[in-house]
């Protein structure tokens, strides 16, 4: 059955779609993270056009983060001030994202930068992921009662100046952190169409020390909020969000992450993790080999122009 | 075969009434307030017939509706002629500039490197005609019925390059038409029945920009213009997907709300039917 879509101008299979929007929420529910980074590439991977596909990407997120931080919310796991000042950097972010994506698009830049994007960012993520997984594996199985990590450790982070109190997160740092962390999130937010959770979380782990218990919800806080005003900039600036697109999407969410979460609860997280780094890495080498391919025809258009 | 001319017939009759008049001759047609956008430019060599029309054309749809289940579309044209004589189609979309990316390799990476605007590209063009084309066009009428050659030589480029480079930049501008079957790389058929009926197949792909397309349907003998017919044929989207495109491009603030809306609502709604499961 085939549905025209009317913001991205052409007509597609709404099981299709549909599908593509449950394999993201699977991954959302076994995972904990969004699935944006790999529902983008495949939307682009099927013909919809880049841009169409990073603002309705970005709508669906919203249906993401707002189904997870319920639960969040609920269970008191998230930090309100430390959402707030990621969410200071991410709203400055994702507009200058938004501001420099139009411009991308106006030079017919903006699928290279996506594609390239998406290379460096999910490689590196997947590696690191798989690294991890592979050698937690070989240390669990050396050494079953693995000694705990030092509770605190000081960083960089605690010698930068305007430094705030978050009660929540036990943490007495630099709000400047938090708000580059939230503006590079933003960026990518908005020229990627991902919530970042699969780079914000790991960053608030390592990089911020925050307790685990806590950084699902407020990553979860600041996505939503990001994601908003991705929406609604592209929405306005670009004209490219495709509600009907947005729809199927979140409808495949619905359905897929519940199943994802089941089978997350029946498989160890080492596994988990060595499973998804070798999904985002075979996504980054399809991404990768599209780049480096002779293209079929070297000639596309830019947007038409209608001259009064 | 018998029914389908019984059919084609009683239809054009039917289309009298309502399918536009041959022009009437170079006086009707030099003013352009007369004629409007769609008109303007019929050949000055198209003579007055006064009496009854040599040529009546009709669609077989007034307009092209893009609605949430489209997926492309067929027309039917269809006409009576006064013979002899051969039978050519002409449909232009509307012209608007174009640009033109071209990618090159950059340290191992293919991007978009070349870029060359065209001003007048018509984003559609399709022909068909009851005789071969190059025949048709050889014995002299060639200046008015232009082959999409013809029309592409007069597409303006917006800056100038040598005409070598614009030569396959324009190349590159028919490529992606022809690959999203917006210039059908074949001619069409105009198919001509007992001598007088004619029908032609007019395609269109799913994605179809919208405007209002030109229909043009000449009538020759011996390589001369001896009538023309022009339809307008406004192509757009209606319903459910015209209304969300409107609201878009006019209320993008609205719009975007509406959408953020819609994502919080099923998401929440989502979320709380999802825990109970």
């Amino acid at each position: 059955m085939e549905i025209y879509l009317p913001i991205a101008e052409q007509s597609m299979n709404v099981f299709l779609l549909f599908a593509l929007g449950a394999a993201a929420g699977l991954l959302a529910g076994m995972f904990g993270v969004g699935g944006g980074f790999l529902a983008t590439p495949l939307l682009i991977f099927v013909g919809i056009p880049p841009a169409v596909a990073v603002a309705s990407q970005a709508n669906q997120v919203i249906a993401n983060s707002v189904s997870s931080l319920q639960v969040q919310w609920r269970r008191g796991n998230v930090d309100l001030r430390m959402g707030l000042v990621l969410l200071l950097g991410g709203m400055i972010g994702s507009s200058a994202g938004v501001t420099l994506f139009t411009w991308l698009k106006a030079i017919g830049q903006i699928d290279f930068v996506i594609a390239v994007m998406y290379v460096i960012l999910l490689t590196s993520i997947g590696l690191l992921m798989l690294f991890e997984s592979v050698s937690t594996w070989f240390k669990r199985k050396r050494n079953p009662t693995a000694p705990r990590g030092k509770l605190h450790t000081h960083y960089l982070v605690h010698r930068l100046p305007w430094k705030m109190r978050f009660y929540k997160s036990k943490l007495y740092i630099s709000a400047f952190l938090p708000i580059t962390l939230g503006f590079v999130i933003g960026i990518l937010s908005a020229i990627l169409g991902v919530g970042g959770g699969f780079v914000l979380v790991p960053a608030m782990i390592y990089l911020l020390g925050m307790p685990t218990t806590v950084v699902i919800g407020t990553s979860n806080f600041q996505i939503l909020f990001v994601a908003a005003n991705v929406t609604f900039l592209q929405a306005v600036t670009n004209g490219t969000v495709d509600v009907v697109l947005a729809l199927l999407l979140i409808l495949g969410g619905v359905v897929g992450a519940p199943i994802g979460s089941r089978i997350a609860a029946r498989l160890p997280g080492v596994v988990l993790r060595a499973l998804m780094s070798v999904l985002v890495l075979a996504v980054a080498t399809e991404l990768l080999f599209e780049l480096l391919r002779t293209p079929a025809s070297p000639y596309s258009l830019g947007p038409r122009e209608v001259l009064p | 075969m018998l029914l389908l001319v019984a059919l084609l017939a009683s239809n054009a009759v039917l289309g009298v009434a309502w399918a536009q008049r041959v022009e009437q001759g170079p006086g009707s047609l030099v003013g352009p307030t007369l004629g409007g956008p769609a008109d303007s430019g019929l050949p000055p060599s198209v003579p007055t017939s006064p009496g009854t029309p040599e040529l009546i054309v009709d669609l077989s749809q007034p307009r092209v509706s893009i609605t949430s289940a489209f997926q492309g579309e067929s027309l039917l044209l269809f006409g009576m002629f006064d013979p002899p004589g051969e039978i050519v189609v002409v449909v232009q979309g509307p012209a608007a500039r174009e640009t033109v990316l071209r990618k090159e390799r950059f340290l191992g990476l293919w991007l978009n490197t070349g870029r060359q605007q065209f001003d007048d590209v018509p984003a559609y063009y399709f022909i068909a005609a009851s005789a071969p084309l190059q025949r048709l066009l050889a014995r002299g009428a060639g200046g008015e019925i232009l082959s999409l050659d013809d029309r592409l030589s007069s597409i303006r480029p917006v800056r100038q390059r040598t005409p070598a480079r614009l030569a396959e930049f324009r190349q590159g501008l028919v490529e992606v038409k022809r690959r999203e079957d917006l210039y059908p790389a074949n001619f069409g058929h105009v198919t001509v029945q007992a001598s007088r009926l004619f029908r032609a197949e007019l395609p269109f792909p799913s994605r179809l920009p919208e405007g209002t397309y030109d229909v043009r349907t000449y009538l020759l003998r011996d390589g001369k213009i001896v009538a023309a017919v022009s339809r307008p044929l406004p192509v757009g989207k209606v319903g459910f997907s015209a209304q969300l495109a409107g609201w878009s491009t006019d209320e993008g603030p609205l719009y975007g709300l509406g959408a953020i809306m819609l994502a919080l609502v099923l998401g929440w709604l989502g979320g709380a039917v999802l825990r109970r499961l």
